[in-house]
């Protein structure tokens, strides 16, 4: 079931990869990211999201098998393959008696990076809306600002491949919408790649370009949200917003092929259709023709949601 | 080409050296350290003129050399405990607070990072050296008049510096074994105080029995060539009336016989912890957030 290629070259590799604490063992992970995808990687906690992360950073050593980040071997060639790679950290660690201004120079140094540096953070400070905080201690902001911040230190510089985990975390909702645009922006043109593990799933469905679900360092699912669902779900939801809706025309959607249940909430109705069929277009024909006013006709938000909830049950995670 | 990859490292080096200083003051234990050699370098200064003062307690040719008693009065104790001190959460509090991960996720080479965490906790106590040396022959010149030999200052500062390189490393290396900061100060603090008891012990033991075994044992303990060095380097290079306030302050006891041999256990043990602390770096996972 699973699905390890990718598109366009390789950027991140990973071959037989196990790393076995003892207690616990993550593998084997088959892996290969193509540049310029986003990439949303999915699994409970515990399924080995962060561990995979680690790996590609070169944090911890695998125990079999091995990894690639742009063709190096992180750990023996630590440099060579982060080059170009940047991490923000689930509930980043940054310290607390650092400024943003201080945290993004050390990082600079860090990169050796050879342009104007005060240039350079202002713009990634201006990006991620922290400019007037520049100078403020870390231990003064807030859990949204840290995790702005987070994003900036991974944004600085000139990364080709963006690893964020749970990056939208603490962030309030116009937050989420602007880096969202911001981590599409970075990987327009195939430009730059963007490898995201994260629980929320509207983020995922709405920003990525393919997902991966990973149980035990198992891929379970690979392929653009839509081949997932597809593949995952044996029935598909479309949810009309109308008014005015006679009971006939109710009954009559009922009576539609493949409709398998209707469940009416005030203005909103759930359809559950059996199969992947569209049947958008003669839905809105009936609720039409029936008098009716139609607001909404669409497939449900949550399909990824229902997926990846499928695909854990599917592999015996009851969760 | 070479050469400007060369000065980016230095540079990248640098940076963290920075940032461990400032870490290291940030987490104030530096402060308290600073604020307690201000004690220690004034006070007993103040109470040994008012003691002195017409007693004879210490006859007045010792006077020009009383620095003496603030420089190696506090190197067997203070000292030693204020390396550890530094070096013991140098590494372990980065793991604990989980800012290695953050760091170590980029380009940089391990030995960098390391090289610039050993550097600038140990620049940071070399600061606070020069700070209770200073401090000490201010005392010594408010309360006992002008001070002499006091150009053997630079050299004894880096031979108390290279003295308490030991237990720097020693602690540092625990605090990367380990990994947890508490754990790192009680393992090097207890290796500290055993090899300091242990020797007072096997000097006892050896006066009474004369057997040679225990001096040697005695000898090899860390804190014997960290104590003696400063002593077998200065002693030659002061007047024989120094003599009373050493014994006065208990630093006028060389252990190991030459100073060739306190220099040579002092390198062993520095470069042993120094090799494993770095190996086991090198090799194991960066831990995730702990505590």
């Amino acid at each position: 079931m699973s699905n390890p290629s990718s598109q366009g070259p390789s950027i991140l590799q990973f071959q037989n990869t196990v790393k076995d604490y003892g207690s616990k063992k993550i593998g084997p992970v088959d892996l290969s990211i193509g540049k310029g995808e986003i990439v949303g990687f999915l699994g409970p906690n515990g399924s080995g999201k962060t561990t995979c992360i680690r790996l590609m950073l070169g944090l911890i050593r695998p125990s079999s098998g091995n990894v690639r980040v742009n063709g190096y071997d992180p750990i023996s060639k630590h440099v060579e393959a982060l080059n170009h790679v940047a991490y923000s950290p689930e509930l980043p660690n940054i310290q607390t008696f650092l400024t943003p201004t201080e945290l993004l120079t050390l990082v600079l140094h860090e990169l050796e990076f050879k342009g104007d540096k005060q240039d350079e953070i202002r713009r990634v400070l201006e990006l991620v809306g922290l400019i007037e905080y520049r100078d403020t201690k870390v231990g003064k902001l807030s859990k949204g600002m840290v995790q702005r911040l987070s994003v900036a230190q991974a944004l600085i510089g000139s990364p080709e491949l963006l690893v964020l985990d749970e990056p939208m975390l603490g962030l309030d909702p116009a937050g989420s919408a602007h880096f969202r645009e911001v981590f599409r922006e970075f990987a327009m043109g195939g430009k730059g790649t963007v490898f995201m593990s994260s629980h929320m799933m509207n983020e995922v469905e709405s920003l990525c370009t393919s997902v991966l679900i990973i149980h035990s360092g198992r891929i379970l699912f690979r392929g653009s949200s839509s081949d997932v669902i597809r593949k995952v779900l044996d029935y598909s939801v479309v949810t009309v917003e109308a008014q005015g809706l006679p009971q006939e025309t109710i009954n009559s959607i009922k009576g539609m092929p493949n409709v398998s249940q209707v469940t009416i909430n005030s203005q909103t109705i759930e359809i559950i259709i059996k199969g992947h069929d569209d049947i958008r277009p003669a839905l809105s024909d009936l609720i039409v023709k029936s008098g009716a006013r139609l607001y909404t006709i669409k497939t449900a938000d949550n399909m990824l949601e229902r997926a990846y909830i499928e695909a854990l049950k599917k592999n015996g995670v009851d969760r | 080409m070479e050469s400007i990859d060369k000065m980016s490292r230095i540079d990248v080096i640098v940076s963290f050296i920075r940032y461990e200083m400032k870490r290291a003051i940030a987490k104030r234990k530096v402060l308290a350290l600073l604020a307690f050699t201000i004690l220690l370098d004034t006070f007993p200064y103040y109470a040994l003129s008012t003691a002195t003062n017409g007693t004879g307690f210490i006859p007045l040719a010792a006077y020009p050399y009383i620095w003496v008693a603030g420089v190696f009065g506090l190197q067997p104790l203070f000292l030693n405990f204020t390396a550890i001190l530094i070096a013991a959460g140098a590494m372990s509090e980065e793991y604990e607070q989980g800012t290695a991960e953050l760091l170590l996720s980029k380009p940089v080479r391990r030995n960098d990072y390391f090289a610039g965490k050993f550097l600038g906790g140990f620049i940071l106590f070399l600061i606070i050296l020069a700070f209770n040396i200073l401090l000490s022959v201010g005392s010594a010149f408010t309360f006992f008049g002008p001070q002499a030999s006091l150009e053997i200052l630079p050299g004894l500062f880096i031979v108390q510096a290279f003295s308490s390189l030991i237990f720097y490393s020693l602690a540092f290396m625990l605090g990367e074994l380990v990994r947890r900061s508490s754990l790192a100060y009680i393992f090097s603090s207890a290796v500290f105080f055993a090899s300091f008891i242990i020797s007072g012990y096997l000097g006892l033991i050896f006066s009474l029995t004369g057997r040679e075994f225990y001096r040697t044992v005695q000898i090899y303990l860390p804190t014997s060539p960290a104590n003696s060095l400063p002593v077998q380097y200065a002693s030659p290079l002061l007047p024989q009336t120094v003599g009373i306030v050493l014994r006065f302050v208990g630093a006028d006891n060389t252990i190991v016989p030459t100073i060739e041999l306190s220099v040579a256990i002092l390198l062993a043990y520095t470069l042993v912890a120094i090799g494993v602390a770095a190996g086991y770096f090198w090799y194991a996972d960066i831990s995730r957030r702990m505590g």
